[in-house]
């Protein structure tokens, strides 16, 4: 059987079955989609054409269906003499719209009063019902965070977690359960700090231009000015604009990165010009207040903090000019001397890391001549990592020695021992060793224990000063030789030891600079008149009652989106040149290195009538760029995001899109398979409200979305086997959310709480460098881990595993319709990881406390697990197996039947 | 120890009812096919073994000789143009930090830590201009691994697992061993699916631990779950499911369902026996520097003990392939860590490399004589890769930085032809001799799936509008490796 006739036959989705699958070598030649390359006018083509309202075709039939999506479907059916099937039985209706709408079973009691309700609208209030629960935004917020490639890892290279990307899914869940208008959705997204500035929602939308990965080492190792570094940026940019015009439009924009798009009307310029919309930001954590009265009020402070400054600033200002010529000479002096005492990014030398601290280390000078010595000072180091700051490194026991020979094998002067004991730590007090008659041309340091880091041990110091007989430093900038050494410029390396700078200061420095202080404050206060202090005391008290204030604030949130970047070290961002956005030049064949002409901020040019360069003026701020690029999208006569919407949630409604392919508008994508319908829909849903909840009740209450999917058409099958005419509603396997909430839920286990930050089913390991991400040291009965799944923490690199066999989307790559597999990995899962069978025992003590016979208990059982009481040998089944084996036994295979995974 | 209580101790479990119902009926090794249809071409490999060598190894000290580089050791290093290197660590020129010396009937020149490959050198092929795009880890890492230089493309086990399907159903087509300390550089999505459909997907495994595959039996959880009962379990849910499945005909994803339980319950008896290397011959083992009991290792890296891992998995390997697993992937070296457990050696070569070298060298070199004496060396392809290579001259210390400009791959069975080298570096291994002509990971990958029966640019997938391939736009079958 051919490939495609086989999938054909399997109905919905992309199925593949176990690992035999039929080699797809032939299939690869034939492929389903469009295909057509582009003849005449390239932008002549059904996604680019301009929408236009069709008018609803009459059917045939008797009876003019009371919902337009059915006159639409309805017709296509006749036209191929098929009628739809027969309206499904309540109990199928409220477990197909609750898992559709809330990715949850309803309980039994929810079932049978819809099983009984009379009233005839009771279908429709109990859409109604379902969409004003907080658990749609939750359902439906993993669709779009599937689209977006949301995650909280970075992703790539060590995989770093990202503890503030949760801001950004609680946005999306929040604006769905609010109905929010698609427009304003679209825009806070792409430039909700510039539309919508001191909205909390404008604020973290942005989000979505940061879901994806990054590249922590090809930023933050590696500066812009190196081909790495302009490679990582690169990639960096080219994920933001894939993700927001493959979200938007359903554009595939990334194939126009190296030459002008092969099948569609995008050029190599209007991808680089994308570009240049996000050429100014990065990704990083943004503070800010969510409650806007607070930040009115923090932004209040800081003005009148502001002035405070510049009023004293101006007093200042005639003191120093009284001060005059004595007061820069000494301001002079300070400042050379505060440079001398900090501020320095050149740590020291630092050896290898080593598991045990007896490890012997040793780092020597060369003073280039034998010369009498008569002192050594040293100068522990500061770093901040794990916590240590001063004293980094500083041995627990050392020598130093001298000598003239450069191995130290013979003529060694020991000059300091603190072998036989432990020194305290001198954190950045310098440390000095007098020393009397000795002559050598060498100097060793060697620990003889070294000191500890986090879980291993290192030798680190930030100065050696050897003193000659002057006092002068003879070790400044002498050659530098060490068993070993990081070498990590510009923090560590081995010359570091000897460039005459420590945190503490060298000798003399510091003393130096409170000297110079002190005399300059008795300078300013000769020079300062009685009324001005006066003044500049009021505005010392004001200025501390307003930091005060400040202070008394909640403290602000963190979310990480795209903004502008201002870092120290190789990832800078923007922030240092004011934001102004990085020059984006069309690459040749897409590579760094081969820069063509400059282009400028626009977006696509094959929307005919539409303008796609943005003219934003000399100046403008990096914002405007988004900005231009939201309203863009947004536009009434841009088709391609009202299509693109309504046939993503017509999928989730029913199986498959409209148009096959919901990331691929184009002529590689597949042609939609009712093209009236979805103009239809696209221009109801612009010219309607734009809340996706108005579009979810108009698809959910359709004729064609309550039929049944389990009557027999011979006729229909013949003529359309894959369904594609809506003849029958499709069977769907729940994903991988909707398994693992709906099995905690029918546990007794669920916890609804709402929002904030992701709980971890993992234990991290190693954090320090790259995180392990150990799922199996994760205990399944922790109970901060039974929240639904939209709140769990997702990790790239090391996917969850349970979710993964069940085909979640991958963080990595944007999802628009899951692949659906059953393979032996999945029934190997579900039967035995951790969780199913916490929850199976969970489910089965619950069952056990309702009491009565084993046969009342399996009937329990099986109306929460399945909908619907057993038929009596099903009942009979099950009783004996529970009997037999457990009640547990007997819950964990109710989990694993084929019903449970299926909704009809 | 019996099968029977092999598999018991593997966690119980499904096993149980297996044994009763398939042990005995059924070979273990499992229907092999004796042709593969549905290929573009004759194939002349069926399976592959890719040992990746995670964190970069040196392609100077191990596999390409440079007299040069020992006529200059220590003098200042002159590239003949300016270098940008990762760490900017290019201090002067660096011998290589063994002596090398002729193998074989070729003559190759291997360095003495890989000695032990000299024993079937002629088997192998060396590539010599092997070219990257990056000297970032993860980025170079997922061009090797997947032919992109960014998340979200699928591992090339999962394209060989699309392409082929499976030879063994009891088995998962494409298998992963983890270096056991921990994942290189992009962890589990080096052997994703991405955009395949999920099962084709690297499952990992690990030899010798108490969960070999995550989830193959019930663990501490399940205490509730006895073996009769699990075999009840099976028995009511397949009656359940069938009537089930009765009322919606023509549903072949239910009936699919229905056989992944069955397949998965074979499973639980197959994959525990193809790690059981209890049955191994002492010398067989010693040969892969396998330990029957391994001793406490030491708590520095020492070749002994990288042999009796690396072995293992190399052996896990050969029972693997030999069970009908399509590709098998093993890893050596784990992320960046202290200490150090992998071949980025900034600071020393001789400390890393020299262990990790010596230990992979030993169960490679065995492995392959495996291969070979049990004649499944022909039809089954050996590939030997690492991200990029390091630079010729030294770090400043006894390290080398990165070197993605220049590295090297060796390949071995599989059609592939022995006692070759096709593609030289220039005299000190920084760039390829030809630097208009190097070889790119797209021609490795194009030169497997050609071996495999497969035209690369023939084995697509449609994802988000674009025909998608292992190889990209690129690669060329290199023509002197096939045989």
């Amino acid at each position: 059987m051919a490939r495609t006739a086989f999938l054909r036959r399997m109905g919905a989705g992309i199925i593949t079955l176990f690992w035999l699958v039929i080699p797809p070598l032939q299939a690869a030649e034939a492929p389903k989609a469009a295909g057509r390359t582009p003849a005449g006018n390239p932008t002549d083509w059904w996604s680019l054409r301009p929408l236009r309202r069709p008018s609803i075709p009459e059917v045939r039939g008797p009876v003019q269906p009371a919902n337009p999506v059915d006159c639409f479907l309805t017709a296509a059916l006749e036209a191929k003499g098929l009628h739809a099937s027969p309206e499904s039985d309540r109990r199928t209706l409220i477990r197909r719209l609750s898992f559709d709408l809330v990715g949850l079973p309803p309980s039994p009691t929810e079932i049978e009063a819809f099983v009984s309700d009379s009233d005839p609208m009771a279908y429709e209030r109990l859409v109604d019902r379902l969409l004003a629960s907080p658990r749609y935004g939750e359902r439906w917020a993993r669709h779009w965070l599937d689209v977006v490639h949301y995650g909280e890892t970075h992703g790539y290279d060590k995989d770093k977690p990202r503890p503030n990307a949760w801001p950004y899914r609680d946005y999306v869940i929040r604006s769905l359960n609010a109905g929010k208008p698609f427009s304003r959705f679209v825009q806070e997204q792409v430039a909700g700090d510039v539309l919508f500035p001191g909205t909390r929602d404008g604020i973290e939308a942005p989000g979505f231009i940061a879901a994806g990965p990054w590249d922590l080492i090809g930023h933050e190792e590696v500066p812009e000015s190196k081909i790495d570094g302009k490679v990582a940026r690169h990639l960096d940019r080219d994920d933001m604009v894939v993700n927001t015009l493959q979200t938007f439009t359903s554009l595939t924009v990334q194939c126009a990165q190296c030459h002008n798009h092969k099948f569609d009307p995008i050029t190599q310029e209007d991808y680089y010009s994308l570009q240049a919309v996000f050429a100014a930001v990065d990704r990083t954590d943004k503070r800010y207040d969510t409650d806007p009265d607070v930040a009115r009020r923090r932004a209040e402070l800081s003005d009148r903090d502001a002035a405070l400054t510049q009023r004293r600033r101006d007093i200042d200002g005639v003191i120093h000019g009284r001060a005059g010529a004595p007061l820069k000479e000494l301001d002079q002096r300070i400042a050379e001397a505060t440079r001398n005492a900090k501020g320095s990014e050149a740590f020291g030398y630092h050896s290898q890391i080593e598991s045990r601290p007896d490890r012997v280390k040793w780092v020597q000078v060369d003073l280039g001549k034998t010369d009498e010595i008569t002192g050594i000072v040293l100068h522990a180091a500061r770093d901040d990592f794990a916590g240590i700051g001063e004293g980094f490194g500083f041995p627990v026991r050392y020598r130093i020695e001298a000598s003239d020979d450069a191995a130290f094998e013979s003529s060694v002067v020991m000059l300091s021992d603190h072998t036989g004991a432990d020194v305290s730590n001198p954190r950045l007090r310098p440390v000095e060793a007098a020393v009397s008659g000795v002559k050598a041309r060498y100097v060793r340091v060697t620990a003889t224990r070294l000191a500890p880091r986090s879980n291993d041990y290192i030798f680190a110091l930030a100065e050696l000063e050897v003193l000659g007989s002057d006092r002068r430093n003879l070790a400044q900038a002498a050659p530098v030789r060490a068993l070993d050494s990081i070498e990590a410029p510009v923090r560590w390396q081995r010359a570091n030891l000897v460039d005459g700078w420590a945190p503490g200061g060298t000798r003399g420095v510091a003393s130096d600079l409170a000297m110079l202080q002190r005399e300059r404050e008795a300078l300013i206060a000769r020079a300062t008149l009685v009324e001005e202090q006066k003044v500049l005391e009021s505005i010392g008290r004001e200025a501390a009652e307003v930091k005060s204030a400040l202070n008394a604030l909640p403290p602000m949130s963190v979310s990480y989106v795209a903004t502008v970047h201002r870092g120290g070290g190789a990832f800078t961002g923007t922030g240092a040149k004011g934001g102004k956005p990085r020059p984006i030049f069309v690459l040749n064949r897409g590579n760094v290195q081969k820069p063509g002409r400059e282009v400028g901020p626009g977006t696509l040019s094959c929307v005919p009538a539409l303008p796609s360069r943005f003219e934003l003026g000399e100046g403008h701020g990096e914002g405007e760029r988004r900005a231009a690029l939201a309203r863009w999208l947004t536009r009434p006569d841009n088709p391609l995001a009202w299509r693109s919407m309504v046939n993503r949630v017509w999928q989730y409604h029913f199986g498959r899109g409209l148009v096959e392919t919901p990331n691929d508008f184009g002529r590689m994508g597949a042609l939609p398979s009712h093209p009236e319908l979805l103009e239809w829909l696209a221009c109801e849903f612009r010219d309607s409200d734009q809340s996706l909840k108005t579009l979810h009740r108009l698809l959910v209450t359709s004729a064609a979305y309550r039929q049944r999917s389990d009557v027999p058409q011979p006729a229909a099958v013949e003529v359309d086997a894959d369904n594609r005419l809506l003849w029958r509603q499709s069977r769907r396997k729940l994903d991988a959310e909707s398994i693992r909430d709906a099995v905690i839920l029918v546990a007794g286990k669920l916890n609804l709480t709402e929002g904030g930050p992701s709980f971890r089913d993992f234990v991290i390991e190693r954090p320090e460098h790259s995180p392990h991400y150990e799922y199996h040291l994760h205990d399944p009965e922790d109970p901060a881990s039974h929240r639904r799944s939209i709140y769990r923490f997702i990790v790239r690199s090391q996917q969850q595993p349970f979710m993964t066999v069940l085909d979640c989307a991958d963080p990595s790559m944007q999802v628009g319709r899951r692949n659906e597999g059953a393979s032996p990995l999945q029934a190997l899962a579900l039967l035995n990881n951790p969780l199913m069978l916490t929850m199976s025992r969970h489910f089965s003590d619950r069952v056990e406390r309702q009491g009565g016979s084993v046969e009342e208990q399996v009937t329990w059982a099986h109306q929460w697990a399945l909908g619907r009481p057993p038929a009596p040998a099903e009942r009979a089944l099950l009783a004996a197996h529970a009997r037999a084996h457990g009640m547990a036994q007997c819950c964990r295979a109710l989990f694993n039947l084929n019903e449970f995974a299926y909704v009809d | 120890m019996t099968r029977r209580e092999f598999l018991w101790n593997s966690g119980g479990g499904l096993g149980g009812i297996a044994l009763a119902s398939l042990l005995g009926q059924e070979g273990l090794l499992g229907a092999v096919p004796a042709t593969v249809s549905g290929t573009h071409h004759r194939p002349k490999a069926r399976r592959v073994i890719q040992l990746f060598m995670g964190g970069a190894a040196s392609h100077v000290d191990l596999f390409d000789y440079k007299p040069d580089l020992i006529r200059y050791d220590g003098k200042p290093s002159d590239f003949g143009e300016p270098v940008e290197a990762f760490q900017d660590g290019l201090g002067p020129w660096m011998k290589p930090v063994w002596p090398f010396r002729p193998h074989g009937e070729c003559g190759k020149m291997l360095g003495d830590v890989v000695s032990d490959l000299g024993r079937v050198v002629d088997d192998m092929a060396f590539v010599h201009n092997l070219v990257g795009k990056t000297g970032v880890h993860s980025q170079a890492t997922y061009l090797q691994s997947t032919g992109f230089q960014l998340p979200g493309f699928p591992g090339m086990g999962a394209w060989v697992s699309y392409g082929l399907g499976s030879i063994n159903e009891n088995l998962p087509a494409f298998v992963v061993l983890p270096d056991h300390r921990g994942f290189a550089s992009n962890g589990p999505k080096n052997w994703d699916a991405a955009f395949l459909p999920g099962q084709h997907a690297g499952t990992i495994l690990y030899p010798g631990s108490a969960t070999p595959i995550a989830d193959l039996f019930p663990g501490k959880k399940g205490g509730y779950i006895t073996a009769a009962g699990e075999a009840d379990a099976q028995r009511v849910m397949a009656e359940l499911n069938r009537r089930h499945a009765a009322t919606r005909e023509g549903d072949a994803r239910l009936d699919s369902r229905i056989r992944s339980y069955e397949l998965a319950a074979r499973m639980q008896l197959a994959a525990p026996e193809a790690m059981d290397l209890s049955r191994e011959p002492d010398w067989l083992l010693d040969r892969y520097g396998v330990r029957r009991n391994p001793p406490t290792w030491p708590t520095d890296i020492n070749a002994e003990e990288e042999a009796h891992h690396f072995g293992t998995k190399c052996l896990v390997a050969r029972r693997l392939i030999e069970r009908g697993v399509r590709f098998v992937q093993i890893w050596s070296g784990n992320d960046n860590s202290f200490p150090r457990r992998n071949w980025d050696s900034h600071e020393d070569i001789r400390r890393d490399h020299g262990a990790l070298a010596a230990g992979f060298a030993r169960g490679a070199a065995a492995l392959i004589e495996d291969l070979r004496q049990r004649g499944l060396l022909e039809d089954t392809l050996v590939l030997w890769t690492t991200e990029f290579g390091r630079m010729p001259s030294s770090q400043g210390g006894k390290g080398r930085d990165h070197n993605p400009y220049c590295f090297t791959n060796w390949l071995c069975g599989g059609g592939i032809r022995g006692g070759v080298t096709c593609g030289e570096s220039d005299q000190w291994g920084y760039k390829p001799r030809d630097r208009n002509n190097p070889t790119t990971v797209y021609d490795i990958h194009a030169t497997m799936l050609h071996l495999l029966g497969i035209d690369h640019t023939r084995l697509t997938f449609r994802h988000n509008g674009v025909d998608r391939r292992l190889t990209d736009v690129h690669g060329e079958v290199i023509q002197g490796l096939v045989g």
